[in-house]
Order: C-alpha cells, then structure tokens, then sequence
C-alpha cells in the first residue's frame, strides 16, 4: 500500500453521472457470461451437437435398420442437410435446451449471491429492476447465441455431408434454400421464445434462493412435472395452457401454407408465462434482503 | 480527573430512554438513522437504533459479535430492507432514493468478493461502470493508492485475502464518494497492511472524504476515529467524540495495613458504595476534592494509609465490555459493574 499517494478529493471533482444505460447494463452482464466457463461448454454442446448428429446419420446412411421415429425431417437428413438443424432442434427441445436455459438463468441471482459478488453489486446505483431485467435479456441473448451456434453447425455438418437442397414440407410442397433457412430462422426463433418461458422461471427461482443449483433444480422439476402431466389424458384441460405443450409446434412452419394458429397461441402462452414469471421475479428481488 | 463525562457531549441509553439525536456542531450530517429496526422473525437484530455520523468524521462502529453492525450497515447501504424506520445517505432517505444515495456512497460489506476469472483492473473497471464512467487512469491511480498496481493484471480468483480486501477498498474509491463504508477493512491483513490501511482512512479523513469503519479491532477506533458509536443488541450503547467516550474515572487506588478494616471503614463512614479489591489495592469512587475527607476518616478509625494514587484510566477495550457487558461465552456482566458503569456514564456521585 502506498499511504503517501494522495487520497481522492471528496469535494470539486466532476460528480458521477448517471450511466446507467441499459446497454451499459446489458454489456456488463455479457462480459460477466463471458468469464464463466460453464458458458463455453454450453455453447460447445450446441455446435456439437448438430455436428454428431450429422455424423450418426452419415456414418448409418447405408444401414436398412437406421432411421425411424420423429417427424419427416429427421428421416429426411441423410437426403438434405437442411433438416440437420431441425433435427438438433427437435431432439434437443424437450430436455437439454430447457437444461441449459434453466442452468444460464438459474445462476443470474443465485449464483451472484453464491460468489458473494450480489452485495458489492448491488452497492452501485443500479436500479433492481433494471438488474432482473438485464440478466433475463442476457441470459436469451445467451441462449439466442447458443441458437444461432446450432443453426450455424447444422447448416455447415448438413452441408459438407448431405449437402442442402429445396426443402419438401409436410404438405408435399417444394420451397427453395433461401426460403427452407427463413423457415429454419423462424422455427429457432420459435423455440427461443418458448426458452424464454424456462429462463424466466429459473430468474423466478434464483431471486428465491442463494444456491444456484437450487434453482435449476426446481425449475427443471416444474418443467418436468407439467411434461409429464399433460401425457395424460386426465389433464387434457391443462394443456392449452401450460408451456411445454407448445414447444414441438415449430414443425408447423414446414406446412404449406403455414399453419400459424398453434403456432400464435404458442407464442402468447410463453408471452404470458415468461412476463408473469419476470414480473414475479422483479417483485422479489425488489424487496429482497440481500444476505449474503 | 475532574471532567465528568456528563460534561461530554456523548449520548446512552442507559437510562431506558433513547438517546438525543447528536449535533454535529455545525457540520453537515451526512449519514444519519432513524429509530432503524430490523426484525428477522423473533429476533430484532436492529432496535430503533438513532445515530449520526458528520461530514468529515472517521466514524467507529463498534460492537460484540451479534450486535447488529453488520445489519445496519447492509441497511444503511439498501442491501436489506429495514422493519420500520429510515436512514438519511448523503441527503437521500434510505430506503426510498437509494440510487441517489449510493451514487455519493463507496464500501462493501463483509468480504469484498470479486470476479474470479477476471483480473483486477477488468474488476474495477466492470464495477466502476455500475456509477459512471471510469478512466483508465482513475484505475491506476486506485490500484496504486491499495499498492496493488503490479498485479492489475492477475486473475482476482489468486489473490490473498488481503488482496482483496484492499481491491474491496480500491473499488470503494474509484468514484470520489463523499462517504466510504468500510467493514472491518483491516481483516485478514498482516500488521504491515493494517497499519498502511490505517493510514489511508486517515488520510481520506484528512482529505474530507467521511469514512464510517466497522471494526471490532477497538485500538484500531481509537487510532483512527474522530467519533464513535458503541452497539449492542441492536441498540445503541453509546456514541460522541473518541476523545470522549472513555469515562473519565473518578477512582483511586488506596493502600492500607488493614484493607479489610479500610474497606468497612470507608463504606461505613465514607459512604462509598463500591470498594473493589484489585491487587492489594481498594478501588474507591472518590474524587479529587474527596480524597483528603477520605484519608481522615481512615486515618481517624485508626487505619494506616500507605498511599493513595489514581487509579488507570478505562482503555476504551475495557470500556467496550463493560458497556456491552459480555464475557467471551457471551454471559452478562454483573449488574452491579453495569449499574457502576452507568454512574460514570453519567457523571454520577455515589
């Protein structure tokens, strides 16, 4: 320590201004992502993925016991690259992208908390609401960069071993490359809203906790729980209602035309989940007393 | 010895009622509570605590293990929420306009805690940017004050214990605050550290900067404080000027053939409520004027007096237990050491 270099003046120095821009908040948050490993991992799964998927399907293409199960473009691989990213998106929708949603958002609060980092934040002039809102933004732009990592390895593994070619939809129709991605595109977009329903309730359950585990947990135990009711037909009622129903509806982009209906409701029952569950998260954190 | 700690502008609550707001004789205060209380479900951990900390104090909060600093100063900074009543930062009230208050405000609470994998200048620049914007130079100049400039560039997760804390307090400065929070800054520090630490709230006093210093290290108050407040269970025990917040003692060590015979002697016809033993000597509540009165009424009831001197002052160590009235397994002091005690506090004869 060097007790002779002078101490800062307290008085007469240009005041702090306001600088709480959202982008500030928004970058801060990025690079706090970015200096976590487990960041890298997740997005290492999700290029690797469509990778090993393209692989299977290459490596048994000649196999005439392979294949069987899932909707027409998982089938559809071994003759068109396009598909391999669907595929990954189907495949993946169900567990392990809820997973990795539940486990970014999860860690937001709790996991501050658990770093001891919360507090010595939290002593900096930023708004509460405005922290729980860039930690949900940051944690789906996150999730949208881990889309887009699966899209891009999908395209490029389809590619060199299938090749891609016009897309045959559901309906028997033929449509282009350019127009078979925009629908790739939206069918990713599609399923990031309905992550969106995960990452808010995972937010929810590390404004509850200071142990992020704990939180991943119990999100991915509610999200079990509802996919495992709504299997039944007992609950039949609870399906329009809950999120999980909706999260395989992307496939109704591949119909001609478009079948939007389920795919519109889909998107205002994640709306409805994500804003309400933001908002709960929002009002526990406004009140919270910070610990630890 | 004949100051009488009524004359002190010091407060406490032992007389049941709570005590007058300070004056800061005409500065300005800067960090104020009022009737603060947090309850944690039966627990009240903060019980309408009042204090006042004045523009350009080094400000001691003091108190045993469980006496609330921690919470009051997590309430003061908007970490928790308080039961009832409010705190008064920089001019902003507490809990309402805690952003304006902490735009004025630097510290932490507890452990400083950083970003791991990110080294020490990316830190203070991440966390700088939380207030306003941080030039490079302001980062080096901090880092430098904490001694800490050759290692800005090291990952923060391979730093000591002491590292961190002065990283903790080198965030505390980045932004000028008018007012520094530190908990117990000096924790963890080897002696060389605690003494630069030392010297460097000082030195922010100096500069005009308001440092408020948790601490249990109570020779490290009395080093560096101008004022102080003594907590205990939620409550204040007693605040006012460091100079003044050790009770002057009115006692005098009295050395005898006969302590016994000395001792009746001196409750029977002295009037002396407490006559303590400690170490051959009797320990009598008389003041200057008093002690001559005292050696003719010994010496008339036929006790030889050897010698009769004043006794030590408190250390403000001692003073703390007393006031906080704990052992280490966290038992009582006796009443009548409390009750004593309360006289001095007050300036009380006997």
């Amino acid at each position: 320590m060097s007790p002779a270099a002078a101490p800062p003046a307290a008085h007469g120095s240009t005041g702090p201004r306001m600088h709480g821009h959202a982008w500030g908040s928004l970058r801060r948050e990025w690079i706090k992502l970015l200096f976590q490993r487990r960041s890298y991992l997740i997005w290492g799964g999700a290029f690797l993925i469509p990778f090993l998927i393209a692989l299977a399907f290459y490596l048994t293409r000649h196999n005439p016991e392979s294949g069987g199960g899932g909707p027409a473009f998982v089938e559809g691989i071994t003759s068109n690259g396009m598909f391999v990213t669907l595929a990954a998106l189907f495949l993946l929708i169900g567990f392990l992208l809820p997973l990795a949603a539940a486990m970014v958002a999860g860690y937001m609060i709790a996991g501050e908390a658990e770093l001891g980092t919360l507090r010595i934040v939290l002593l900096r002039p930023t708004g509460r609401g405005s922290f729980v809102l860039a930690k949900w933004t940051i944690a789906m732009a996150y999730l949208g960069f881990g889309f887009l990592l699966m899209l891009a390895s999908g395209l490029l593994f389809g590619g060199i071993f299938f090749g891609l070619h016009p897309i045959v939809t559901f309906s028997g129709t033929t449509v282009g490359v350019w127009h078979g991605l925009g629908l790739i595109v939206f069918s990713i977009l599609f399923g990031l809203a309905g992550m969106a329903c995960i990452v808010s309730m995972a937010l929810f359950f590390s404004t509850l906790t200071d142990s992020s585990l704990t939180a991943l947990i119990a999100t991915i135990v509610i999200y079990i729980v509802i996919t495992v009711l709504i299997q039944f037909s007992y609950f039949d009622w609870l399906r329009p209602w809950v999120f999980p129903y909706y999260l395989q509806d992307f496939t109704n982009f591949f119909r001609d035309p478009i079948y939007w209906r389920p795919i519109l409701k889909g998107l205002g029952v994640f709306a409805a989940w994500s804003g309400v569950l933001t908002f709960a998260a929002y009002l526990v954190f406004r009140r919270k007393d910070v610990l630890s | 010895m004949t100051q009488t700690v009524a004359e002190a502008p010091i407060s406490t609550e032992r007389e049941g009622a709570r005590p007058e707001q300070q004056s800061c004789g005409g500065r300005v205060p800067i960090l104020t509570t009022h009737a603060l209380t947090k309850q944690f479900g039966a627990l009240r951990a903060v019980d309408e605590l009042d204090i006042e900390v004045c523009k350009g104090d080094i400000f001691g909060f003091l108190g045993p293990n469980g006496a609330g600093k921690t919470t009051v100063i997590r309430m003061v900074l908007g970490l928790i929420h308080p039961t009832s009543g409010h705190a008064e930062v920089c001019g902003h009230r507490v809990p309402g306009e805690m952003q304006g208050a902490l735009r004025h405000v630097g510290g932490f609470v507890d452990d400083p805690t950083f970003y791991p994998l990110m080294n020490a200048r990316r830190n203070l620049r991440l966390l700088g940017s939380m207030t306003g914007p941080v030039s490079e130079e302001r980062i080096d100049e901090v880092l430098d004050i904490v001694d800490l400039r050759d290692r800005a560039e090291d990952r923060v997760g391979g730093f000591s214990h002491g590292m961190k804390q002065r990283l903790g307090i080198a965030q505390a400065l980045l932004h000028r605050p008018e007012l520094i929070v530190l908990d117990e800054p000096t924790s963890g520090l080897d002696p060389r550290g605690m003494k630069d630490v030392r010297e460097l709230i000082r030195e922010l006093g100096a500069s005009g900067t308001t440092v408020f210093l948790s601490s249990h290290l109570l020779h490290e108050v009395e080093q560096v404080c101008t004022r102080a407040v003594i907590i205990d269970r939620g409550k204040v025990v007693v605040q006012g000027p460091v100079s003044e917040l050790r009770p002057q003692s009115d006692a005098v060590k009295v050395l005898t053939a006969d302590q016994g015979k000395a001792a009746d002697t001196l409750r029977a016809q002295f009037g002396a409520g407490s006559v303590l033993e400690d170490e051959g000597f009797l320990i009598v509540q008389a003041g200057e004027d008093a002690v001559p009165e005292m050696v003719r009424r010994l010496v008339a009831d036929g006790v030889d007096v050897r010698a009769v001197v004043p006794a030590p002052e408190q250390g403000l160590e001692d003073f703390f237990l007393e006031l906080t009235g704990t052992d280490d397994a966290g038992r009582a002091a006796p009443a009548k050491r409390r009750a004593g005690l309360a006289r001095v506090l007050h300036g009380g004869r006997r």
